[in-house]
């Protein structure tokens, strides 16, 4: 039980992907705003959507973590 | 914490809400149930809200629904392009639907969206919209000639995407929803007045709706990129 725990905190560890994933790409977004206001609505839906993508693999990650701890 | 965990667990599966007593009994899941409810409330809002409609003078009402009806259809037609018509009422049932399951958990009740089922029928129906209006749309010949593109090195990791596609889309939903109940209750288990409260306008609402706009995005964009000829990107 106590290597399943370990193992979950390690699928968890996914999390550091999507972490700097979705920093850099709202840090990328606000430069671009800054530098070209008007065409925020398009930066937006474009962060929106990486982010969505990005965020994707800490999910993964935590549904593994989740089969491992009340599953396996 | 074992009671804890026990409680989890209790929680995370789905629960039965009846059975119907035919060949042998139909269980009914939680989820089912509180999906009617989602629909009756939609019901009762359609109806209600689109009496007294008309051209010559419209209500405050009527404004607001042109414009968000408005919003929908801007929405769909700059990301799908010229066949846009069919897909809007589509897109935007869905949206309604889990944005109201989304958040139906402020009001006590279980998400229907913390159940892998739905999500997974959900994804599924994306899927199917999204390669049938590919087919639909391009022909035989052109939608399998979309797999090729943009170059046909490609045609593996868009095969690929047929299955991945709709697993992110159902594992991204399912995920959030189950992660923020996980973590309410949590927070209830450990401090169970007010913070919750504060949390919960965070976790119930924001990020429902999050989820609602990104599946509803996702779904129109990949279905855009189907459809989409070369020239008129």
């Amino acid at each position: 039980m106590t290597l399943a725990i370990i193992a979950a905190g390690i699928a968890v560890f996914t999390g550091i992907g999507a972490g700097i994933g979705i920093g850099f790409a709202t840090g990328k977004a606000s430069e671009a705003i800054a530098r070209q206001p008007e065409a925020s609505g398009k930066i937006n839906s474009a962060l929106l959507l990486g982010c969505a993508l990005a965020e994707g693999t800490a999910i993964f990650g935590f549904i593994t973590a989740l089969l491992i701890i009340f599953v396996g | 914490m074992d009671a804890f965990k026990e409680s989890l667990v209790e929680e995370l599966g789905t629960h039965t809400a009846f059975t119907i007593p035919l060949f042998g009994g139909i269980s009914v899941a939680e989820s089912v149930v509180v999906t009617w409810i989602v629909m009756a409330v939609l019901l009762i809002a359609a109806l209600l809200l689109t009496r007294n409609l008309s051209v010559r003078n419209p209500g405050k009402v009527q404004i607001v629904l042109e414009s968000a009806v408005q919003f929908l259809n801007g929405f769909v037609k700059t990301n799908i392009g010229k066949h846009w018509r069919p897909f809007a009422p589509y897109l935007g049932t869905v949206a309604l639907y889990i944005g109201f399951a989304n958040i139906i958990g402020i009001f006590g009740l279980t998400p229907p969206t913390k159940d892998i089922s739905v999500t997974t029928a959900l994804a599924i129906m994306s899927m199917l919209l999204i390669y049938g209006s590919q087919f639909r749309y391009n022909g035989l010949l052109g939608g399998l000639k979309k797999f090729a593109a943009p170059m046909p090195l490609l045609l593996p990791i868009n095969l690929m995407e047929v299955i991945i596609r709709p697993l992110a889309l159902c594992m991204r939903l399912f995920g959030n929803v189950l992660g923020a109940f996980i973590i309410m209750e949590m927070l209830k288990f450990i401090v169970p007045v007010i913070l919750p409260a504060v949390f919960s306008i965070y976790f119930d609402l924001f990020d429902g709706l999050i989820q609602t706009v990104v599946f509803v995005f996702l779904t129109t964009l990949f279905t855009g990129e189907g459809i989409k000829g070369e020239e008129e990107e």
